[in-house]
């Protein structure tokens, strides 16, 4: 909110320059943001927090200011106005959206210009001076909080004023110009016959105050809070009115915001009052409740030493009642102007804020020892995260939200997703269903900075329809190692990102048989893909990505292998447990394998026979090579030829040639037999 | 004496400085320890001396062919070392070493990390909670109510979405870490301290300093006297840690639903011109809170803060606009 220091000096003399002024105002949670000069004055926009409806006004503003520096205030002087006993029809019809509405009619004014003071203070704090009537209204609003509206009184059609719920299909055109559409949700003021101003908002246009009206009806009202907030949030439409009534405008200023406006229209516009009407649904204004608070407790809860004295000297400039009561009680009854002082706690927040935050101590609070249990998800994340930098992967954090369209160019379309209701932007309207095109834009920002090696993860949420499900996205693409040695670089495989991946989980997990299976995706390339099981479940999968994908992601020339496991898979598995295996003072003996196999059987087909055949010295199984390419016309066309090297040891007794060759050829002799390979 | 031992030591250590390959070592050789070499010659000398001299003439020759044998090991050996060397290359000692690539955490990760060891050095527990929120927690636990003001600076995504176990209940995305604050109070007896970090989403058009995603911390001390002072230095160790030494605090009152009194934090550098910038809010837990979450009445009493791990991540690192967190320029990610 602007507040014009010159405008607040009717109010309260601060005596102190504007800068310092600026600054206490902020150490009391009045946070001034800027200060500008304009036509002589200082301006402050102050950020008015949303409990504190209060302090959009300049009284209200001054009473901050009278309790801060401790001064005395000047309150707005009104003329003793004596109303006629002739009422203004006034008919309440929705009690619950309207509690106090007053009418005063006033006949023979002469509209004109505003006096140039009132025309200069409203025009520092933004507000366009238009006429001395509806700059009174305005300025009244500024001065007070109290929204005002002035009605061209012979312009409403039957002399009367209904506060009543729109029907539907009515519409009103506001005095902003615009047609506005209207039904049973929004509050209107209307004449007998339409509506003339939307509750609280905005007036229209058919009643609207001009250089030929004579005869005017003011109003002063107290509108639901809830009500005029929906409206004007429907109707995408918000006034400096409608911002008060939002937060609450002080239900005892609605009588005196009256006497203050229509005082003033006498004094500048002239006429006679001739109607009026206060009409009081809740009857007396309603009190704030009293709260009860000791001085030990408000002390206590700051962990402060203020004494009761300057506790009540606070309150009282803010204009609570305050009475002592026993001990160090004290009875605090807030001003009708802050409703949002309920309980104990926002009486000490007074007093603390009035003190100053920075003049209370500080101390050490003491952090006792609880039971809140590790978060399993984020250690796993961490441990996750370690193990792919350590294996030279850069993290990266990507939007969970994306477009339909990004689904549909990354193949991910068929996932049932989690729609956003209400996005802003097309690219949050639905929550990812998977890591890849996060990642996929990622690759494509980068390869078209010319960024080509990239080793990137990305370990966090994907969404379905289940919930949100923790993630590990791993993609790759260039060359495979960053070595100047080398005179012939390799691009990165299947068999990099297979190895990044069952190192990461063996780091998480300890050593468990992952199984990889072929598997067909629409967004992989067949052939060059695989499903990641783990103690016989899927929990992932991992291949090249297609290049139809790639070319919508704008990636050209170049590979992308991509893998994703959910790690809720892996979280619900427990680390195996680390017992300690005695390591063999015996010497291994190693037993090469040279052996030619068809193509159509995989490696681990291989390992399981050699598995199932449990030898007991058998201790380990290395793959060293596949030399399929360098033997390729002296090998079966549909075999492929491959190196294994078995590791044999006891952990009792050093292995005697014999024996260990007597296992060694058990084995080979399976092979031959179960998968017709040819020893070499 | 007719051999003058000290004489012959001098010149034979002058001659060995000369021997520097395999030929003039050979002639040294034989010079010394040939078969008419000085040191024969010494020994045939030996039975033509006088008695009196023999002991001492003996003792010198023997001393001096050990060190004659002696300095031709070490000539052999630093001969050999200096033909092995000018047989190899040397190398270019300046060239780039060769390691496996190490990777990068992503600065937003590390500032959360960063943050959360602060507190749990000073016994908080890390927790996080979902980011697909119950409105109850999102808000009314938090006292923000439906339809008031208060909610304006908490757009909030709402999505097309079912709790299984509470048809009824509107699924949300979670505006800001709080909701965190609710779902531990509902499982865990005070006293705790724990900190809560997470992504938030909030429908803002992004530009330089607005994000729809980004990270905050939330952070909830409750015990039986907890007090504002406590909140105090709590956040001033805290700021120092995360900032150094050199900074001024302030705090300042503001307003949030779920905390009374509540306060922003601003630091500032010391020296120069003095800037304030606002780093995180905090506040006294509201009673509405602990009453939300069926805490007895006026049993326990806390305090809860939370901050913007982005923008602590910009002040810290001079990063002006917010989007390079999510851009993921390896050249950015390589800078951390």
């Amino acid at each position: 909110m602007k507040v014009s220091l010159n405008w607040l000096k009717d109010y309260v003399t601060p005596g102190i320059g504007a800068e310092e002024l600026a600054h206490r105002l902020t150490m009391a949670g009045l946070e001034v943001e800027t200060i500008h000069s304009a036509d002589g004055d200082k301006v402050f926009e102050i950020e008015v927090t949303p409990n504190r409806a209060d302090c959009l006004s300049m009284v209200g503003i001054s009473r901050e200011v009278a309790a801060i520096l401790n001064k005395t205030r000047k309150p707005p002087r009104i003329k003793d106005t004596s109303y006629p006993k002739i009422k203004c029809e006034i008919a309440i019809e929705d009690k619950s959206g309207c509690s106090r509405y007053i009418g005063t009619v006033i006949e023979g004014v002469t509209v004109g210009q505003a006096p140039d003071w009132m025309r200069k203070n409203l025009s520092v704090v933004g507000i366009r001076p238009i006429s001395n009537i509806v700059d009174i209204t305005n300025f009244c609003l500024m001065e007070s909080g109290q929204p005002l509206h002035a009605f061209d009184y012979d312009k409403l059609i039957g002399g009367k004023i209904a506060v009543r719920r729109a029907r539907k299909g009515e519409k009103i055109v506001t005095i902003d110009g615009l047609e506005r559409e209207l039904d049973e949700t929004i509050l209107v003021i209307a004449d007998s016959k339409r509506p003339v101003a939307i509750a609280g908002i905005m007036g229209g246009k058919d009643a609207e105050v001009n250089e030929k009206t004579k005869n005017i009806l003011l109003e002063s009202a107290y509108f639901d809070p809830i009500l005029i907030r929906r409206a004007a949030r429907k109707l995408g439409l918000a006034s400096d009115s409608s911002y008060r009534f939002e937060r609450g405008v002080d239900r005892g200023g609605v009588k005196t915001g009256s006497d203050r406006a229509a005082s003033l229209i006498l004094e500048i516009a002239k006429g006679k009052v001739t109607r009026y009407a206060d009409v009081n649904i809740t009857g007396k204004t309603k009190t704030t409740n009293s709260i009860s608070v000791s001085v030990q407790k408000v002390n206590q809860y700051l962990g402060a030493d203020i004494l009761s004295g300057r506790c009540q000297t606070i309150l009282k400039k803010l204009d609570f009642k305050v009475a002592a009561r026993g001990k160090g009680g004290l009875l605090v009854q807030p001003p009708s102007t802050r409703p949002d002082v309920k309980l104990d706690v926002d009486v000490i927040e007074e007093i603390a804020r009035i003190e100053g935050y920075d003049r209370l101590p500080t101390s050490f609070p003491t952090i006792k020892i609880s039971d809140i249990p590790l978060d399993e998800k984020r250690f796993l994340r961490e441990k996750i995260r370690k193990a792919l930098i350590a294996q030279g992967f850069d993290e990266v954090i990507t939007y969970s939200m994306t477009n339909r369209e990004v689904l549909v160019k990354a193949k991910q379309n068929d996932i049932k997703s989690v729609k956003v209701i209400n996005p802003l932007t097309q690219e949050q309207e639905v929550m990812r269903p998977s890591l890849l095109p996060g990642l996929l834009n990622t690759v494509s920002f980068n390869i078209n900075r010319a960024q080509k090696d990239l080793k990137i993860f990305e370990a966090s949420k994907i969404y379905r329809d289940e919930g949100e499900i923790e993630a590990l996205g791993i993609m790759m693409t260039g060359m495979a190692s960053e070595d100047w040695r080398q005179a012939k670089k390799q691009h990165v495989d299947f068999y990099d990102i297979k190895g990044a991946i069952v190192k990461a989980i063996r780091y998480v997990l300890g050593c468990r048989p992952m199984v990889f299976v072929p598997l067909q995706e629409n967004f992989l390339e067949p052939g060059l893909s695989a499903a990641v099981e783990l103690d016989g479940s899927v929990i992932g999968l991992i291949g090249k990505v297609e290049e139809g994908v790639l070319n919508s992601f704008d990636i050209k020339n170049a590979d992308v292998w991509f893998a994703q496991i959910e790690l809720k898979n892996i979280i619900s598995r427990k680390p195996l447990k680390r017992a300690y295996q005695t390591i063999s003072p015996y010497p291994a003996i190693v037993r090469d394998v040279s052996l030619t196999i068809d193509k159509r059987y995989f490696y681990q087909q291989l390992v399981e026979i050699i598995k199932e055949k449990g030898l007991k010295n058998l201790v380990e199984i290395h793959f060293k090579e596949d030399y399929t390419n360098m033997v390729r016309d002296k090998i079966a066309s549909h075999h492929r030829g491959i190196l294994l090297s078995l590791v044999y040891q006891s952990a009792e007794r050093t292995l005697q040639e014999a024996e260990v060759n007597n296992d060694h050829q058990k084995l080979l002799k399976a092979l031959v037999e179960r998968l017709q390979v040819v020893i070499r | 004496m007719i051999w003058d031992f000290q004489k012959i030591q001098q010149e034979l250590e002058e001659e060995a400085g000369g021997v520097n390959d395999g030929q003039n070592l050979e002639a040294f050789r034989i010079k010394y320890l040939g078969k008419k070499g000085l040191i024969q010659q010494i020994y045939s000398s030996l039975s033509s001396l006088p008695s009196d001299q023999k002991p001492l003439v003996g003792k010198g020759v023997n001393a001096l062919r050990s060190r004659v044998t002696q300095i031709i090991e070490d000539k052999k050996t630093a001969i050999k070392q200096k033909e092995k060397r000018s047989s190899q290359t040397d190398l270019d000692v300046t060239l780039p070493g060769v390691a496996h690539r190490i990777g990068h955490q992503h600065i937003l990760t590390q500032t959360i990390d960063e943050i959360c060891s602060i507190f749990e050095r000073m016994g908080f527990a890390v927790q996080e909670g979902p980011e697909i929120e119950h409105e109850f927690n999102n808000f009314t636990a938090l006292n923000i109510p439906a339809d008031h003001p208060s909610r304006d600076s908490f757009d909030t995504f709402y999505l097309d979405l079912k709790d299984p176990h509470d048809k009824k209940a509107n699924l949300l995305l979670r505006s800001h870490t709080s909701p965190g604050q609710i779902r531990i109070m509902e499982n865990h007896k005070p006293p705790f301290a724990v900190v809560i970090p997470g992504k938030v989403y909030r429908p803002d058009a992004v530009d330089a300093s607005h994000s729809f995603m980004f990270h905050q911390i939330e952070g909830l001390l409750v015990d039986s006297d907890v007090k504002f002072s406590d909140l105090k230095g709590l956040l001033t160790h805290f700021c120092k840690k995360l900032f150094g030494e050199d900074i001024e605090m302030r705090f300042r009152p503001h307003f949030f639903p779920f905390t009374e009194p509540s306060a922003e934090v601003d630091i500032s550098w010391k020296g120069g011109k003095k800037k304030w910038l606002e780093i995180m809010g905090c506040g006294m837990v509201h009673p509405k809170v602990f009453e939300a979450v069926g805490y007895p009445k006026g049993k326990y009493t806390g305090l809860a803060f939370g901050l913007g791990v982005e923008r602590i991540a910009m002040l810290k690192h001079g990063i002006a606009d917010i989007r390079v967190f999510f851009e993921n320029d390896k050249r950015f990610l390589e800078q951390f």
